[in-house]
């Protein structure tokens, strides 16, 4: 198992209270998998993204659970013992807007030696920069240009480069292509499809897009207010869904195909200030007596599929 | 004449052209085409989606529709009862009087609306800036477009921070409406929002349209949103209007190489995919709005060029009823 969550609940402390933006949250990733997390905004789905990377700061805490990577669990370990052997070395992140994480003032070449420098490689900086633009299809020309002369995707194309610098076996991809033209988002995700396939990377990507998820990942997971509504296969996910929150989510995807227009009524829960019970229930169209007084847990409906939800 | 509407046009844009200069302190000035030569109508109670990637000029265009952007070039015509006005010659108070009919929507409810307001003045300051003063008037205004954008008026005391980004947008379509618009633009308005709240949204903007007759010109980067808010589209490139026609035309029986590109761009949920690159007919990204390619201007990227296409500007052509291409294949 290359990640594994288990219960983590992490709070924000506000004059409301607390909110509550994971509560109990289990997920895993295996070697060499692709998976999605999916979600509206507010659901937390960055949280964990955070959480993964130790980046929760104050008013935000991690209230309890467990993080395993590789077996081990990174919430206990030292702020140096992570930062030395695991962030960007073993867990690579490229986050929402990151192609706007280059500094202005050095080139990309020189911010992905620098990469290199920290993480103590071994080759020779200069060619495994070109290897890196190569491998994500740039010109190496583009090492030596600065950031504001590159266009968005090739921006992008070079943060992932420099993401990939040590060899992680494991990268988050938080919205990778939100805020890129679709012709350049085809590129992203096609580039994403090939790192797995020719390097045996688990990746985890966090989106809104549903669509965008569909084409990659072999399992993904729901989250609705702090909590799974339901994971499961692509095919599970995309073609049965079990879940009326992901049934809703993905009939409001707009396609080519239909004219309809679909949505969700009503929005998500203040998440300091939750309702008891199913926490979609006020939104669900097929809400009973027991969602408004009971939380449902995850159930597994089929080999591989599992559902908070009362109807099943 | 770019034609394929049916209907009585609120709004026409003839041959418009909007360009900027950027003064350099050293070397040459450099002009930066953002429009270049568009036109385009929209019917009353008509949507038409403007579709193209970012830097095709589809924002310029919408904002220079509605008079916050003075074209360069060409006329935009505004038809009222007592006929047709460029609102280009307007000053003053009659210039005053004639934009509120003409509004916007923003993309990004969390910079369009001051967040520290209370929802209320959102609303009742617009109408005061119109003569509206009487609080009573105003709640009865109000209330009734709340139905209409399925806000419930408690909200009203609430102030902008505490919204979320649905209702946000929300707010700031019932702002608009307030106006009594005749015809509005939407800037990427559901680009922001999540899928499940896009829906209802797009469903209250096509209401919009039907039961106000308000024209909408709905600009926006997916396809598959277009296509379903839309009566018609537009596709734009550097400036350009591309290829018109109505949805199903553009969507069913695309005709430029580009709009081709764009529809095989556009994602699908299918998870058989995953084991399968995905290909886009296209060549390398949109070119910088200052250096133009020349002739037709998609010819660097499209699969398709002939030796034609580098020094001769293709023209709009009707090629089928309603359904407008500038390319040298047809």
């Amino acid at each position: 198992m290359m990640l594994s969550v288990e219960d983590l609940r992490v709070y924000f402390s506000s004059p409301r209270g607390d909110v509550k933006a994971l509560d109990g949250v289990d997920l895993q990733v295996s070697e060499g998998e692709v998976v999605g997390l999916a979600g509206e905004s507010g659901c937390g789905k960055s949280t964990l993204s955070l959480a993964i990377s130790r980046l929760i700061y104050p008013p935000g805490r991690i209230e309890s659970g467990k993080i395993l990577f590789q077996g081990n669990d990174i919430l206990k370990m030292g702020p140096n013992e992570f930062r030395a052997g695991y962030r960007w070395k073993k867990i690579a992140m490229i986050f929402q807007g990151s192609m706007n994480g280059f500094t202005p003032v050095f080139t990309i070449g020189e911010q992905i030696e620098e990469v290199l420098e920290i993480h103590q490689y071994a080759g020779d900086f200069a060619s495994r920069t070109k290897d890196l633009m190569k491998m994500v299809e740039l010109d190496p020309v583009i090492a030596e240009r600065y950031p504001h002369e590159l266009s968005g995707g090739q921006k992008q194309r070079a943060f992932i480069a420099m993401a990939l610098a040590v060899d992680p076996p494991f990268l988050i991809a938080d919205e990778p292509t939100t805020a890129l033209d679709v012709v350049t988002q085809v590129n992203i995700m096609n580039l994403l499809k090939r790192l797995r396939k020719e390097k045996g990377i688990s990746i985890l990507i966090i989106t809104h897009d549903l669509a965008l998820l569909s084409e990659i990942v072999d399992r993904a997971y729901i989250l609705y207010a702090g909590r799974m509504a339901e994971l499961g296969t692509a095919e599970q996910i995309f073609k049965e869904p079990k879940h009326p929150y992901t049934q809703g989510l993905i009939g409001s995807i707009p396609t080519l195909q239909s004219t309809k227009i679909e949505g969700i009524a009503g929005f998500m829960p203040d998440l300091a200030n939750l309702p008891p019970g199913c926490k979609f229930a006020q939104r669900c169209p097929y809400a009973m007596q027991v969602c408004g007084k009971e939380e449902p847990l995850l159930k597994e409906t089929k080999e591989g599929q599992r559902v908070a939800c009362w109807l099943y | 004449m770019p034609a394929g509407s049916t209907r009585t046009p609120v709004v026409q844009l003839e041959n418009v052209s909007v360009y900027f200069t950027k003064k350099k302190l050293l070397g040459p000035q450099a002009t930066v085409k953002a429009v270049d030569g568009a036109s385009i109508q929209v019917g009353r109670g008509e949507i038409v989606g403007l579709v193209g990637e970012s830097g095709s000029g589809k924002t310029t265009l919408g904002r220079a529709a509605i008079g916050l952007q003075k074209p360069t070039g060409g006329k935009v015509l505004f038809s009222k009862e007592e006929g047709q006005v460029d609102i280009g010659t307007l000053k003053g108070r009659s210039w005053r009087q004639m934009r509120s009919h003409l509004q916007i929507i923003f993309q990004d409810p969390f910079s369009s609306i001051d967040p520290n307001m209370r929802v209320f003045d959102v609303l009742r300051i617009p109408l005061l800036a119109r003569g509206v003063k009487d609080r009573r008037k105003v709640e009865g205004m109000v209330s009734d477009v709340f139905g209409r954008v399925g806000l419930p008026t408690d909200v009203l005391s609430s102030f902008v921070f505490q919204l979320s980004g649905g209702q946000r947008q929300r707010v700031s379509i019932a702002r608009v409406l307030l106006l009594d618009p005749e015809f509005i633009v939407a800037d990427e308005a559901v680009s922001m929002l999540d899928v499940s709240l896009k829906g209802d949204i797009l469903k209250i903007m096509k209401t919009i349209a039907s039961d106000l007759h308000v024209g909408i010109l709905f600009i926006t980067h997916e396809m598959a949103v277009a296509r379903v808010i839309s009566d018609r589209i537009a596709v734009m490139y550097l400036g350009n209007v591309v290829e018109m026609g109505s949805a199903d035309q553009v969507v069913g029986h695309p005709l430029h190489p580009y709009t081709q590109a764009l529809l095989q761009a556009s994602p699908t949920i299918d998870p058989s995919l995953r084991e399968v690159l995905r290909t886009v007919n296209v060549k390398g990204e949109i070119p910088s709005s200052s250096a133009h390619p020349s002739g037709c201007k998609f010819h660097p990227r499209c699969p398709f060029a002939m030796d034609k296409c580098t020094d001769n500007v293709p023209e709009l052509k009707e090629i089928e009823e309603g359904h407008l291409v500038s390319c040298w294949l047809y």
